[in-house]
């Protein structure tokens, strides 16, 4: 009994000292993340120009978004570049980490070279390159130019410009490349040398073996490259000049967003905005959960 | 043991939240140290106080000061600023200084969070700022602190707006067309006459594309060839909050420019799509244009980024009214701050910067002609070969037109994203010039209604 309490009462020094080094987060959190996320709330029915007081205009804001066709058009740039880059940025990924898995000699170092991209890519830097890289004077065009193909302005046609974009965005596969390496370590080498033993060939084991253990690698991967690609930003805003152009086909959700409140004076609109990304990333989030029931497999059944 | 134990946590924990107080303690300190100075600030105001008398308190002073240039205006500005600081012990400037991608952007948030700085830049769109009420006006301190008797009087109604003035005008400059001298005579195209007019614009830059390799004639002149565009027509782009335009004048200039792009005069639009501000990477410095409209009071920075040899030629008459449209603008604007602790202090550091011989020496032609006649005159006699062309060119300007000065469009960013918008769907194919116009025209619409509120 005292002895219980006695645990009672050291557990609870324990819980203060614990919220006392927690403190630099919570401050964070409650400064940083949760006051303005609510004061976003209240913003995204005003209207806000930054400079005067927020005036309250109900559901207004919602409402000019249904009218908007540059919103339409950012909404759709922006579901078209995650639909296309996250799944070819995790192929790319899953591949890579297939073949480094195989026992390599200078593991670490292809690991390095690789990861790297994901480092940089966000990079103001990387963008500017990339612009260069692929516009009409750049040296992709004048490679081309060797098999006697004319090359276009990659970046610069609106055509083209998101898929250049979208190759950005592949190139940065390092992260996930990186989670699906740990993720093949981990699968026991039993069940390989059994599979082999019973006559299975390599792309057998991979389909029977490697891909369903690697499910919940999978979704993890594929749940943090959907969030961070929705949110994209810097790759347009450098290649754009902040335009989002030409005509719209790089207007990214966010540099909409970032347009509207800090170039057009609208804060409460692009609050609006932002919860509207909100409930659409979480509704997104949310199907795959849902869906992963069905595709994901845990070693342990998926009991907690 | 247990003791010890305890001790050692007690300690630890002790340990921490002194630092933690320390911590907050130097946060809020540095916040005092700073509003301190503000009661003694507003109390030495003394009218007509020169900065020499100023020098001579010994009270810390410290402005910030913004604006975007290129690498060149930042030396100058700079060079400026130490020159003031000598003068002035007390005062301590501190620069913060940009491009001109995202300068505005960055300045909003700072008026937002109520931190801007005491000095600030800004250009057309000063209206934009004045009509959200965070430009500090200069009225109590003409002068006194700020003397704007030399100032041409058409440079201080530019700053003036309801009767208030809010800013020295930095310079004054005009609309040019920047003519690559060297590609001409390379491809044995003869210049033009400095008298031309559309028609022949589009002859001139027609050949250039046919005769050079990788350039073409002409990039497009994008929103401000519009203004000129209308001033030829007689016409402004706005007035007293409206429209001085109607769609047919916006047809009409989308028209011609998709004539020019279907006669091989101006750039293909993958081209024109990678033009930027800055000078350095400008398609006419790249060589992908022989001809690209500019302010004056760039042709220098133009000029320095270049090997080639350039001329600036008065825009192109239209031949029906026989008018250049171009006119006499203010550059560029340097403001208060409303919010400011030191509004006496900036308006000295405004004088100095735009009335001080030795200042504006340093500061030249870089933000257009000086509106201080006393200054320009001074440059004028000291002027480099660079410096020479700019000055005949506002010269020229200000002999051969009449046309207004016409601020920016309220709602500028947006305003303009609109009009690039609607140029890039005629350029790409993707909209008839009829539809691009009528889509331009009743979006430009609903942002004059959203500022008129």
């Amino acid at each position: 009994m005292q002895m219980a309490k006695r645990r009672n009462r050291a557990a609870g020094n324990h819980a203060w000292i614990a919220y006392l080094f927690l403190l630099p987060w919570l401050i964070g959190f409650f400064g940083l993340v949760l006051g303005p996320m609510i004061s976003s709330l209240y913003l995204s029915f005003t209207q806000y120009n930054l400079l005067q007081p927020p005036q309250w205009t109900g559901w207004s804001n919602y409402e000019g978004l249904l009218q908007d066709s540059n919103f339409r058009d950012a909404v759709q740039v922006t579901l078209t570049y995650v639909f296309i880059s996250v799944p070819t940025q995790l192929i790319a990924a899953l591949l890579v980490a297939l073949l480094l898995n195989r026992g390599l000699r200078g593991l670490g170092i292809y690991r390095t070279v690789y990861y790297i991209p994901s480092l940089l890519g966000g990079s103001v830097a990387i963008a500017l390159l990339w612009k260069n890289l692929f516009g009409m004077n750049g040296i992709v065009n004048d490679f081309l130019s060797f098999f006697g193909v004319e090359g276009r302005g990659w970046v610069t046609h609106p055509d083209y410009a998101l898929y250049t974009l979208i190759i950005l965005a592949t190139w940065q596969f390092g992260a996930s490349m990186v989670i699906f390496l740990a993720g093949l370590k981990q699968i026991p080498q039993e069940l390989y040398e059994a599979a082999a033993v019973d006559g299975a060939g390599k792309f057998r084991q991979l389909r029977m073996i490697s891909l369903p253990l690697l499910t919940p690698v999978i979704f993890f991967n594929l749940v943090i490259e959907l969030i961070k690609t929705m949110q994209s930003f810097t790759s347009s805003y450098i290649v754009s000049e902040g335009t989002g152009g030409p005509i719209n086909s790089t207007l990214f959700y966010t540099l909409y967003l970032y347009q509207r409140g800090f170039s057009y004076f609208e804060m409460g609109y692009a609050s609006a905005m932002a919860w509207l990304l909100v409930l659409g990333l979480g509704a997104m989030t949310a199907v795959l959960f849902l869906t992963s029931r069905y595709w994901v497999h845990y070693e342990d059944g998926g009991k907690l | 043991m247990k003791g010890v134990a305890i001790l050692k946590k007690k300690w630890f924990v002790h340990v921490c939240v002194l630092l933690l107080v320390v911590v907050l303690a130097a946060c809020s300190s540095s916040n005092n140290g700073t509003s301190e100075n503000t009661p003694n600030a507003s109390n030495s105001s003394n009218q007509g106080g020169t900065p020499s008398e100023s020098s001579t308190t010994d009270e810390q002073i410290e402005l910030r000061m913004t604006w975007w240039g290129g690498q060149e205006r930042h030396d100058r500005t700079l060079e400026v600023i130490e020159m003031y600081e000598a003068k002035n012990p007390n005062v301590k400037i501190v620069a913060e200084y940009s491009g001109f991608d995202g300068y505005f952007d960055k300045l909003t948030t700072q008026f937002a969070a109520g931190n801007a700085p005491d000095i600030i830049q800004y250009g057309g769109n000063l209206n934009d700022f004045v009509a959200r009420g965070v430009v500090l006006p200069l009225d109590e301190y003409v002068g006194g602190a700020l003397d704007l008797s030399k100032h041409d009087q058409s440079m201080i109604d530019a700053a003036t707006m309801d009767g208030k003035l809010y800013g020295v005008t930095l310079g004054s400059n005009g609309w040019g067309v920047l003519v690559n001298k060297t590609a001409f005579e390379q491809a044995g195209v003869p210049l033009p006459s400095p008298e031309w007019t559309w028609e022949e614009f589009e002859q001139a830059a027609i050949q250039i594309t046919e005769n050079v390799e990788g350039m073409y004639g002409t990039a497009d002149f994008e929103e401000d060839g519009f203004g000129i565009f209308l001033a030829q027509r007689g016409k402004v782009v706005h007035e007293n909050g409206k429209l001085g335009f109607n769609d047919q004048d916006v047809k009409d200039w989308f028209q011609m420019w998709d004539g020019f792009r279907n006669s091989g005069a101006a750039v293909i639009p993958e081209i024109q799509a990678a033009a930027t501000q800055t000078p350095e990477q400008s398609l006419i410095v790249k060589g992908d244009v022989a001809m690209q409209l500019i302010a004056s009071n760039q042709y220098g920075a133009y000029s320095n980024a270049t090997e080639d040899q350039f001329a600036l030629y008065l825009p192109p008459n239209n031949s029906d009214t026989g008018e250049n449209g171009a006119s006499l603008r203010p550059s560029q604007f340097l403001s208060g701050y409303a919010e400011t602790e030191h509004p006496e202090e900036v308006a000295k550091f405004l004088a100095f910067f735009t009335n001080d011989l030795d200042a504006t020496a340093v500061l030249g032609n870089d933000r257009g002609a000086p509106v201080n006649s006393e200054v320009r005159e001074n440059l004028i006699s000291n002027a480099s070969e660079i410096d020479e062309v700019i000055f005949s060119y506002i010269q020229t300007v200000s002999q051969t037109s009449d046309a207004p000065y016409v601020p920016n469009l309220p709602g500028y960013n947006e305003t303009q994203a609109l009009f690039k918008r609607a140029a890039e769907k005629i350029a790409f194919g993707e909209a008839s010039v009829e539809d691009a116009t009528n889509e331009y025209w009743t979006e430009v619409q609903k942002v004059m209604e959203k500022y008129e509120q």
